[in-house]
């Protein structure tokens, strides 16, 4: 022990050596000092899990995460807790994510009758309708049809609306948390349908669950030819129960509601079905008093994750470098560029996307930050899609549609960083009527 | 480098691919050398690579040329019996599709909704706890809050949007009533007493059918349920029924500003400076906002104080010390034999051997993560056997 502990100062004190070398002959200082300062304790001393058993492999069948992550979860607040947290929704830490794939266990969860859970061998898929053959699925023929894998994110249409009239929640949890990102295995509807013989007349597609709301959404028929899935798998396993296993469908880029869950019929018909979801919920009000109903694609948004109010600047130094990071989404295409504001929306410059850049996906985006300490600035992100749209300002979009939709907000969000380096939802807006877009 | 070539070589599988490539959406092969890569004429970091929309399909990611070309067919399942389908098909749509023969009154609603649906939705349907309201007042007077919009004050009066004033269609509320309520044991309503919850919920609403007043002695039934008309029937865009209902979606959906989104004109170039109306200032949340966040918020990674609890020695034998001590190559649980030659040195001396270890092959504690006490009590469940 104490030969290896001698060992260790030796390379250190050889590489303290050669990186002061290299560091003087750039600055011609030395960052490093060996006496200046006092020795980091958690270099110096043995730790409790470098000499003691670990656990063993037997331990933890299914794994969970270090013990150390226990705040990173879903969370609820009362103002969104209908029928005892059974009509309901609790939202991801996006503050915490990486990349962009939302772990099964932090993926939101919204249901309208609680969390069912679906015997597998009970599980039955009708389709019918305006179909001439018919047909009913076990959960294993169901998966014999040949497989997709694709990424796409689901939000609820209600993220970010409770801040139609000014800025509620001092947290991106709150503000932008409810949605996630997951990696879906499936079958695409339409190749089940290449041999029921739909009929021209079917226009409209009912998807309705088998939990004790019976969650219904009416879906028109373009969105079922073109990319909608029926999923069994998320991120490499089973669907979650509180993501519909065994089976949900997934209507990428639109409205989290309606890819309904615990899927048990879908129905084709001439005519849509007004089911309770997509006519007392779902529909956006307009100033006019139209309301905007079959609200479909989630539109084009982005929020910064770092830094947050969750995740603020008090420990950084001045001229520290950080990474000013955060997620950019899009129900209509894929994300073709973010832009970056300090002065909360009034002048842009562009940051950088990162890593995959997916349609209909969370995608990661970067500028790298030299903070002044002390410093003043008004965060905003803007994003675009292929689809040719571009976030709105506050004013843009309530001047359009008002300030009671509840559903479908993506104007650009800001966080304030104060002189300390803490981080405030704040709104940055007209507060009277606007009229003009 | 690597998985961008592969990426290639799948694209070229298929002619649409092609074309997609040849449309420049891939963009420029990224150098390894340079973290920084155009793609699709845009800046990306980490690797990053783009798979666009074009004309709403997306693109060579979207094809499983499997399923196109080997496999245009399948037909897995089988086809369901008429009683399945009648036992699955249970949707109610506006024009009277799937809705049962029936009635019931709104004095008989009322005594159902008093002993099954008050607890939650409130007296009167007046909402609660968190559940719907169901009735704010007289429907039709209510129906012309929907063009209120609180821009400045949020304590202003707000659109009302309960059943009588909001839903397009009363249809929606049979078959969630059928369906979904009571909310904890759903599905056990007779078609006779939806009926009367029904006609119990138009009467709390101030209702008409065909002019006369859904009241307390009403008979609601099958006939005169297809005559309600909704107050606010006409409100809502785009108008989804009939022969055009897609057509009329694709056309709202195709412009804009019906539905409050920025759309960038080909060819337009995207606001990069003064993108903010002169009036616009920095709003803030007020009165602290809404933070009864559960759990709390914090991102602290400190593991919380852990409650004492006592040791179970016979579960960590099990689980750590019966690999040796179970196989004979440490003394035996329970055998004064194996065990005399370790008590004789005294039970401090054994105790210390077994907290740091011994040469012998005993790891410290055996390897377990216990404090000095507790490891003490599992040494003595080895020595006693219980």
């Amino acid at each position: 022990m104490d030969n290896k502990k001698s060992n260790q100062e030796i390379d250190r004190r050889d590489f303290f050596k050669k990186a002061a070398a290299s560091v003087t002959a750039i600055a011609g200082t030395s960052l490093i000092s060996s006496n200046a300062r006092a020795d980091d304790p958690a270099i110096m001393n043995n730790v409790p899990w470098g000499q003691k058993w670990g656990d063993p492999v037997t331990k933890n069948r299914y794994g969970m995460p270090s013990k150390y992550e226990h705040n990173v979860l879903r969370r609820n607040t009362k103002l969104l807790a209908s029928g005892n947290f059974r009509a309901s929704i609790a939202v991801t830490p996006i503050q915490e994510s990486m990349g962009i794939i939302t772990p099964n266990g932090l993926f939101f969860s919204r249901s309208h009758g609680g969390v069912a859970h679906v015997d597998p061998s009970m599980y039955r898929l009708m389709i019918h309708g305006l179909v001439e053959k018919p047909i009913v699925l076990t959960l294993e023929q169901l998966k014999r049809y040949p497989s997709v894998t694709r990424t796409h994110f689901i939000e609820c249409p209600a993220n970010g609306g409770q801040e139609w009239r000014g800025p509620q929640f001092n947290s991106v949890q709150f503000a932008k948390g409810f949605m996630s990102c997951a990696e879906w295995t499936g079958v695409y509807l339409k190749t089940i349908l290449a041999d029921l013989g739909l009929d021209p007349k079917a226009q409209w597609m009912l998807a309705e669950g088998s939990d004790n709301s019976e969650m219904g959404r009416s879906i028109p028929i373009d969105k079922v030819l073109d990319d909608a899935m029926i999923v069994w798998g998320q991120n490499g396993e089973a669907l979650r129960p509180e993501q519909g296993y065994p089976v949900r469908i997934l209507l990428p880029g639109w409205e989290g509601n309606l890819c309904v869950k615990w899927l048990k019929r879908l129905e084709f018909s001439a005519e849509p079905w007004y089911a309770k979801e997509e006519t007392s919920k779902y529909t956006a009000l307009t100033p006019s008093g139209k309301a905007i109903q079959h609200f479909y694609a989630n539109e084009v948004n982005s929020t910064v994750t770092s830094p947050s109010p969750e995740i603020d600047w008090t420990s950084l130094k001045d001229g520290d470098i950080v990474e000013i990071q955060g997620l950019a989404w899009s129900g209509m295409g894929t994300i073709t560029g973010v832009d970056i504001s300090f002065d909360g929306g009034r002048n842009y410059v562009e940051a950088k996307l990162k890593g995959l850049v997916l349609p209909k996906s969370w995608t990661r985006w970067s500028y790298m930050h030299t903070y002044k300490k002390g410093e003043k600035l008004i965060l905003a992100s803007r994003a675009m899609d292929d689809a040719g749209y571009i976030q709105p300002t506050i004013d843009q979009e309530v001047g359009l549609v008002g300030v009671e939709c509840v559903y479908h907000r993506n104007a650009v969000e800001t966080w304030e960083v104060t002189k300390s380096g803490k981080i405030n939802h704040v709104e940055i807006r007209t507060m009277k009527e606007v009229k003009d877009a | 480098m690597l998985k961008f070539n592969k990426k290639l070589m799948l694209s070229a599988s298929t002619a649409a691919a092609l074309a997609v490539l040849t449309a420049g959406c891939m963009g420029g092969s990224p150098s390894t050398s340079d973290t920084t890569t155009e793609v699709n004429g845009k800046a990306t970091i980490d690797g990053g690579s783009t798979y666009p929309v074009v004309n709403n399909k997306t693109s060579d990611y979207y094809v499983n040329p499997q399923v196109a070309k080997d496999a245009p067919k399948i037909y897995n399942g089988r086809v369901p019996t008429a009683n399945e389908l009648a036992a699955w098909d249970k949707d109610i749509m506006p024009d009277g599709t799937g809705l049962p023969e029936g009635s019931g009154t709104a004095d008989e609603g009322s005594d159902i909704y008093d002993a099954k649906c008050v607890s939650c939705h409130g007296d009167f349907g007046s909402g609660g706890g968190g559940y719907p309201a169901l009735s704010k007042g007289n429907a039709y007077d209510l129906q012309k809050t929907l063009t209120n919009n609180r821009w400045k004050d949020p304590d202003a009066d707000g659109p009302v949007r309960v059943f009588g004033s909001y839903w397009p269609q009363a249809s929606t509320l049979f078959w969630y009533i059928k369906d979904g309520m009571p909310h904890p044991f759903s599905k056990s309503l007779t078609d006779d007493e939806v009926y009367s919850l029904v006609a119990y919920i138009l009467s709390i609403n101030e209702m008409k059918i065909d002019g006369v007043e859904v009241d307390d002695d009403y008979v609601l039934n099958r006939d005169k349920f297809l005559k309600i008309k909704m107050p606010n029937r006409d409100g809502f865009i785009p108008k989804i029924d009939g022969p055009h209902g897609l057509d009329n979606v694709r056309a709202f959906y195709a412009n804009p500003t019906n539905f409050g989104a920025q759309n960038l004109k080909k060819g337009a170039v995207r606001c990069m400076t003064n993108c903010q109306k002169e009036s616009a200032r920095t709003i803030y949340i007020k009165n602290g906002g809404i933070k009864d966040f559960l759990p709390p918020m914090s991102d602290v990674r400190d593991l919380p104080a852990e409650k004492k609890v006592a040791v179970n020695a016979a579960a960590i034998y099990a689980d750590t010390c019966k690999m040796c001590h179970g196989n004979g190559v440490g003394p035996a649980l329970g055998s004064k034999s194996d065990w005399a030659p370790y008590v004789a040195e005294g039970m401090d001396t054994l105790y210390k051997k077994g907290i740091h270890g011994t040469d012998a092959g005993m790891p410290a504690k055996g390897g377990a993560s216990l404090s000095d006490a507790d490891f003490k009590t599992v040494v003595d469940y080895l020595i006693n056997g219980k």
